[in-house]
């Protein structure tokens, strides 16, 4: 039996939710994928639920008698300024560092490709970031963006003082520097991903294109990228998720500030329910947060297939 | 992947690569110089001397193995069930998987809490195991589903026809041609495991069972702050994460390469 | 796999989930079934959760002392972090494994926890007597009183509303601690012509900041600040405008280090400070501690400075900014006060710890020697017979000075505000500096907030 040309181009792809295979075993899958289900669902729709519930409440998190409000945490949440600056951040901040991680990701993944020396030291520095908790880096970034730190001493010995800022103590350049430090903390991830699925990429089709007199630049854009699409969608979802969860980072190194210049809603979620103990309104933002998160995962996911069936 | 055949363009290749990754190394000199700072190697003593700290070691190992034992058991069923078997509305199955990796979580604190104390798990690991768990499984399973994905129908339609059940499935060919993606599994399991501060913290009780993520607040007080020591302590907790990266790097990137996310 | 808990029916599980979920609310929690125990007073086993005593060998030193007198109650010490403190307590309280002590300081944490707290005026009495209020700081006792409760026993207390500076600096150039604004301005000038930080301060968090706008209040018009935290003044009026106004001069004025906003006290400011690089920091009575030889010199390692030589630091008032005459008095809490849960099923044996700890001289005179907290009962100071400054001669006076006038503060710091207005002073404080809020329009979002925060109450 052979795959199919639309098989073989959907594999190609490597959309993630194709079925595949479901008619020719007979067995029932679900009994297989049951125990996820269970540790799933039985934990964190259970807090969803619950979440959904205190949602509706004006509590503290420690009266016995929360006061049911219905949906005016939602209606105060759309007229909240904070809310809105934080949803902005959170589509900056998603829209840059994914740019900017998927750029600098194939290019280290294209270059640790092409036999230079060193690679693996070159891997295992790009690597370490994502291994290290963010509350352990996140002095380390204190004190490199400071108005004394090291980055503007570089930038001094660089020639370039004059760009020297208190980069995290103002509100222009607070925000950058969070993309900053989340690009450099996991562009580990999205190069290995880009590494691993370009040594899948068919060699004779690079070949073929050499010798159709393609330079490296050409390859890079006509062959390379191309193939690298189901894995450029599926770290959008993650990144697009992330970014909506965003809170180690700009929590412990700018506090979400100055003044709220760096707040997202992971950061505001945190500091409405365990610093100011308005459980129901940060509740509210975190139903919020999964619903737009599902939604721009779904969203992602349709417009990769669609792009899937075009071609 | 790109031809780099004169001596000039691949010193150019070369100096481009080092160009990129010294702004990647730049905070990690900050870091091991900061973890040196004051006392030297004076600071990695006093991080070992904190009471207790090869127990939290032992317990951050327990923990993590724990939850990597429990994903990779579930993930393998789940990802070889949405793969190769039939399932009714299994894209709906498949989204509310995922939707677990949307609450952040602080949101998941409290609930879980009641139900670890309702079921009796309170102070046990499997109150830090199962979160934990349930928080990596999503994740596993998108990599994993994608590289069962990868494997040929006909293998297991083979099989079927030799008379093997789909356990006999799963056991002979689901089990030693994942090895590759249960090693990107690990990792990922194993970072997130490890590096958790929370639920260890919150579901925990007794003292001799927190964690080796602990150990930095030994050095942070309310009017003090060991910068130097605390660095100490994240490389220390570092390098069973970096080590394990190192010995499964292979296998590791072999597995994303047959087929993961491509 | 088998996990423990599936061998439990399934109707069982969806029956522990239902009760887990009213659990949570604390319905169930205050029904009355679930409620604690006093057990023996002499012996058991309590747990004691807390941010301090900041490390567990100091926690196990206090531990220890008591155990000398009650051989019998075991404390086990559980060190939470204050950054994770809330979120961590939140559950752990409402259930019914939680600490049978717990640390708690005025203000958001006595409003948000003191209604699991035993009510410990009975034995505040039993301990010090029924003039007991007589006998204890009373500015520590009134912060962790809630609707007549005594949420906690208050065993230390801090002071704020000082700067410290650096002696051997202000010694170098020549220079005397300054006490008006152009003074002030007039020492950061020859500090930053030879290169030295002149002040600083971590402005990217509430509680620095406000310490810092309370002095400047102080100055402006002692005692409002005080009364508009109570609601008798206004938030939106001339005097917090022109605090905000002083405010935003440390910054123009070259006072204020670069890039204030983005710093944090602990442990950017600390770290900066012991290490010579700013003459004068914005530090309470806490701070005392660095005062000491020991205590300088472990701070000096952790800073990362190896071999350094400790120098020795003087607290100072903080300078008449409003230029009116006005003396900045200094404002002070309980840095905090243990409470005794009350679904603690060792009730006795905890408060039997927590009054030997608050109210027994010698666990008052252990807090008091540690120099980081205030001894609270009358009668225990230090003994700086044992203790040894890093320059005797020209510490001792004034350090010992500083600590009788702290003693005698009644203007608090946190206890009268609650954690909705802690944020917008963040905000208004922040804006101003910014320039996206002039002083006037961010005095009128603190009322705002203090009048959001009266209805939120009602």
């Amino acid at each position: 039996m052979t795959l199919s040309t639309q098989e073989r181009l959907a594999s190609a792809a490597g959309s993630p939710s194709r079925p595949r295979g479901g008619g020719r075993l007979q067995a029932s899958g679900l009994p297989w994928i049951l125990p996820a289900l269970v540790l799933g669902v039985g934990l964190i729709y259970y807090c969803i639920g619950y979440t959904g519930y205190i949602s509706t409440l004006n509590w503290d998190g420690a009266s016995p008698e929360p006061l049911s409000v219905g949906t005016k945490n939602y209606s105060n949440i759309f007229g909240d300024p904070v809310f809105w600056k934080a949803i902005t951040h959170t589509v900056l901040f998603f829209v840059v560092t994914f740019v900017v991680q998927t750029a600098l990701g194939v290019v280290f993944a294209v270059i640790m490709h092409s036999h230079i020396k060193l690679a693996v030291l070159y891997k295992v520095i790009i690597f370490v970031p994502v291994v290290l908790a963010p509350a352990i880096m996140a002095p380390v970034f204190r004190q490199i963006f400071a108005a004394n730190g090291q980055f503007n001493w570089v930038l001094d010995h660089l020639g370039l003082g004059f760009l020297a800022q208190p980069w995290i103590g103002q509100e222009s350049t607070s925000l950058p520097v969070i993309m900053a430090i989340t690009i450099w903390q996991w562009t580990g991830l999205t190069f290995v991903l880009y590494y691993a699925a370009m040594s899948q990429i068919d060699q004779s089709l690079i070949e073929a294109a050499r010798i159709d007199g393609a330079g490296n630049l050409r390859v890079l854009w006509s062959i390379i990228w191309p193939n690298l699409r189901g894995t450029t969608v599926s770290l959008g979802i993650l990144s697009a998720i992330g970014a909506l969860k965003t809170f180690d980072i700009p929590w412990l190194v700018t506090i979400a500030g100055p003044n709220n210049s760096t707040q997202f809603l992971g950061t505001y979620i945190y500091q409405m329910t365990i610093q100011l103990a308005h459980v129901g309104y940060g509740a509210a933002l975190s139903i919020i947060l999964l619903i737009v998160a599902l939604v721009m995962a779904i969203i992602l996911q349709i417009v990769a297939r669609e792009r899937t069936g075009r071609r | 992947m790109f031809e780099v055949r004169r001596w000039w363009s691949k010193g150019l290749l070369q100096l481009i690569a080092t160009l990129l990754v010294l702004p990647y190394l730049f905070p990690l000199i900050a870091m091991v110089q900061g973890s040196f700072a004051g006392d030297g190697w004076g600071n990695y003593r006093d991080v070992i001397l904190v009471p207790g700290f090869f127990r939290f070691f032992l317990n951050s190992a327990i923990i993590s193995g724990g939850v990597i034992v429990l994903v990779y058991a579930v993930t393998m069923l789940a990802a070889y069930g949405f793969s190769k078997l039939r399932i009714r509305f299994r894209e709906v199955y498949f989204w509310l998987l995922l939707a677990c990796l949307t609450l952040p979580e602080v949101v998941l604190l409290t609930p879980l809490f009641t139900t670890t104390q309702a079921v009796g798990l309170f102070n046990t690991y499997w109150a830090v195991i199962l979160p934990l768990a349930a928080l990596q499984v999503p994740f596993a399973v998108l990599l994993t589903r994608n590289f069962i994905n990868g494997l040929p129908d006909e293998m297991f339609e083979a099989a079927r026809v030799d008379g093997a059940s789909s356990i006999g499935g799963f056991i002979h060919l689901v089990i030693p041609l994942t090895k590759p993606i249960a090693a990107a599994v690990l990792i990922f399991t194993l970072i997130g495991a490890w590096n958790d501060y929370l639920m260890p913290l919150v579901f925990l009780q007794s003292q001799d069972m927190q964690t080796i993520t602990l150990v930095p607040q030994f050095f942070v007080g309310e009017f003090s702050n060991d910068q130097t020591k605390i660095l100490a302590s994240a490389v220390l907790t570092a390098i069973p994460e970096i080590v394990a990266y190192l010995c499964l790097q292979g296998l590791f990137e072999r597995g994303l390469s047959a087929g993961a996310i491509k | 796999m088998r996990f423990p808990f599936q061998s439990k029916t399934a109707l069982r599980s969806l029956a522990a989930l239902a009760v887990a979920s009213l659990a949570g609310l604390g319905i169930v929690g205050c029904s009355g079934s679930n409620q604690g125990s006093a057990g023996s007073a002499t012996s058991g086993t309590i747990n004691w959760w807390g941010w301090t005593p900041t490390n567990t060998n100091e926690a196990n030193d206090f531990i220890a002392a008591f155990n000398k007198e009650y051989p019998d109650i075991k404390v086990n010490y559980k060190l939470v972090g204050i950054s994770d403190y809330q979120a961590t307590m939140r559950p752990a309280l409402a259930s019914d494994n939680g600490p049978d002590v717990f640390d708690l300081s005025p203000g958001a944490y006595v409003q948000q926890f003191g209604s699991y707290a035993e009510d410990l005026s009975s034995a505040a009495q039993g301990a010090l007597g029924s003039d007991w209020k007589s006998k204890i700081s009373s500015i520590a006792v009134d912060g962790l009183s809630s609707n007549n409760k005594l949420t906690a026993m208050p065993v230390g207390s801090t002071y704020a509303g000082s700067l410290w500076y650096n002696a051997d600096l202000f010694k170098k150039y020549n220079l005397q601690p300054p006490k008006t604004l152009d003074e002030w301005k007039k020492v950061c000038q020859t500090f930053a012509s030879n290169g030295v930080g002149c002040f600083a301060q971590g402005a990217a968090q509430e509680g620095f900041d406000q310490d810092t706008l309370q002095a400047i209040s102080n100055s402006v018009e002692p005692g409002y600040w005080t009364k508009a935290s109570k609601g008798d003044a206004k938030w939106d009026s001339p005097q917090i405008a022109q605090t905000l106004t002083i405010w935003k001069d440390l910054f123009g004025s070259g006072i204020m280090q670069k890039g204030a906003l983005g710093a944090q006290q602990y442990p950017d400011i600390n770290n900066a400070f012991l290490t010579g690089k700013y003459a004068m920091v914005m530090m309470g009575s806490w701070y005392t501690q660095y005062a000491t030889q020991n205590a300088m010199t472990q701070a000096l390692g952790s800073a990362g400075v190896a071999g350094a030589k400790p120098f020795p630091i003087l607290p100072m008032q903080f300078p008449d900014v409003a230029g009116k005459g006005n003396t900045s008095e200094m404002f002070g809490d309980a840095d905090y006060g243990l409470a005794v849960a009350s679904k603690s099923k060792n009730r006795a044996a905890a408060e039997t710890f927590v009054k030997w700890m608050a109210a027994n001289p010698k666990g008052q005179q252990v807090v008091a020697d540690r120099l980081d907290t205030t001894s609270v009962l009358k009668g225990v100071s230090p003994d700086f017979t044992t203790i040894k400054f890093v320059d005797p001669a020209q510490q001792s006076g004034p350090v010992n000075d500083y600590l009788k006038n702290a003693s005698s503060v009644n203007e608090h710091r946190f206890a009268l505000l609650n954690s909705d207005i802690e944020n917008a002073f963040l905000a208004a404080a922040q804006s101003v500096v910014g320039g996206s809020a002039t002083p006037q329009a961010a005095a009128a979002t603190l009322q705002q907030a203090a009048d959001a925060a009266k209805a939120q109450n009602k």
